[in-house]
């Protein structure tokens, strides 16, 4: 049986050392590039990204990946966004002003407020008893973010509490997105990795 | 909940790690990515790779030293300290596979870089790394180039552009490499008020990790030279932390995964 393949967005921001470190430890094939075609063939799209998010938008027009995204998340191949991967693919973001997003799960990036940042290990809790999550629920995760995805509640897999709970697991059919960094949350992270994969392709 | 941290700190001179006293002695460990590999084993919270010869060099990022850890395909969060001039750096840093970055001499050199490299990264990327001890019931804070110290106060501290920064991590300088020697009154000293701080030199026992991490003020503690001398030392000092709000130790596991 052929190893299954990720193909990680390469649109000049962010971590993709770490992500494809972390897939290549689980044993699938990765590619890192902004071929639209490469990406295409991949079993599972994964959106990295670490930085702001105007500028981050402007890098995947720049490399004319946002209608490309767009048409890969409406036909149904499966896409997981990570940290600011997973805040691109709201409909819009106030970091900085307001910039369009993807557009890919309905929602707004705005400020943490009084928090200012969300850094550390934390535990996450699954809500929506989403399938590919719960095998992950109460486990503790890596966070660095400082903006959070406000999504309405029914697209929301997990949450993480500070003073509130906040939004950091979002999912709409095979798109998922996710604010803390799985690639650098030890053996939990890489759990919830290979069982995002699996459970997003056995269809 | 939010959970403190237990950070490992491994310091690098000349591409070598090595075991400091005071940042002024210096005992060569071994390479770098051996003592790295250790720690994200172990299950630190955070790992500091600490270059401190590269600003004085004037010689930017270790690059090629980056791009071995990288290649380790840790699983742990990767801090990188050590000749950071710009945005420019600082970018290529995270793209070599840092999550964050300290800086230290830019405080002194630039300090409105801080904004530009803020932009880029976010603002949770960025820690302050300053060398501080304490003398006369007062907390200095010291250019590790030129030697010069200043009082730290409100008025140097307003001086900086600390908006663009998430933490400041706050080395006692003169005591680090040696065990338990800490100064525990730098964090109560300290003007900094709305800034979580993380505290490195000279904590070596789990009662003054304990003490430190009780603060609602630090959110991590950080150590060096001690955990060269055990294996498991991470999980080790964990285990006598109940009642502090750190992760569990961990155990490598990953055998299981594939």
């Amino acid at each position: 049986m052929s190893r299954k393949s990720i193909g990680i967005v390469d649109y000049g921001v962010g971590n993709h050392t770490s992500v494809q470190r972390a897939f290549h430890a689980l044993n699938y094939r990765c590619r890192t590039t902004s071929d639209p075609e490469l990406l295409a063939a991949s079993d599972v799209i994964v959106l990295p990204g670490v930085g702001a998010h105007p500028a981050a938008m402007s890098a995947l027009h720049t490399r004319g990946l946002v209608e490309f995204l767009r048409e890969r998340a409406r036909g149904g191949q499966p896409m997981i966004g990570l940290c600011l991967g997973m805040q691109l693919l709201a409909d819009e973001s106030l970091e900085h002003g307001a910039t369009a997003g993807l557009g890919l799960i309905p929602g707004q990036v705005v400020s943490l407020g009084p928090a200012h940042w969300h850094i550390g290990w934390n535990t996450i809790e699954v809500v929506n008893a989403d399938k590919l999550l719960l095998p992950s629920d109460g486990h503790s995760v890596y966070f660095n973010h400082s903006y959070v995805f406000n999504a309405p509640q029914e697209y929301q897999v997990c949450v993480a509490r500070l003073k509130q709970p906040i939004p950091v697991g979002v999912r709409r059919g095979n798109v998922v997105g996710l604010q803390f960094h799985p690639e650098k949350s030890q053996h939990a992270g890489r759990i919830m990795l290979r069982n995002l994969v699996e459970g997003l392709t056995c269809a | 909940m939010l959970k403190k941290r237990l950070i490992g700190v491994v310091i690098v001179r000349d591409g070598w790690a090595v075991q400091s006293f005071n940042y002024r002695r210096y005992l060569p460990l071994g390479k770098p990515e051996v003592l790295i590999e250790n720690l994200d084993r172990w299950g630190a919270d955070e790992i500091l790779l600490q270059c401190i010869d590269r600003s004085s060099e004037q010689s930017g990022p270790n690059f090629p030293l980056l791009n071995r850890v990288g290649s380790l395909g840790l699983s742990t969060p990767l801090i990188y300290a050590g000749g950071i001039r710009h945005a420019a750096d600082a970018v290529k840093v995270v793209s070599m596979g840092a999550d964050r970055i300290s800086v230290d001499s830019i405080l002194w050199d630039a300090p409105q870089h801080l904004e530009s490299i803020s932009r880029e990264l976010g603002t949770q990327a960025l820690i302050a790394n300053m060398p501080v001890h304490v003398n006369n019931n007062n907390l200095f804070w010291r250019n590790y180039r030129t030697e010069e110290e200043v009082h730290l106060t409100d008025r140097i501290l307003a001086k900086l552009p600390l908006e663009w920064i998430s933490e400041v991590m706050l080395t006692d300088w003169s005591h680090e490499g040696v065990a338990g020697s800490f100064d525990l009154r730098i964090p109560a000293l300290c003007p900094l008020v709305e800034k979580p701080l993380l505290l490195f030199g000279g904590l070596s026992e789990p009662a003054q990790h304990r003490s430190m991490l009780s603060k609602p003020s630090v959110v991590a503690t950080c150590v060096g030279n001690f955990l060269n001398y055990k294996e498991h030392a991470i999980q080790k000092i964990k285990q006598q932390m109940s009642g502090i709000p750190l992760r569990a130790a961990q155990y490598a596991v990953e055998a299981e995964l594939l």
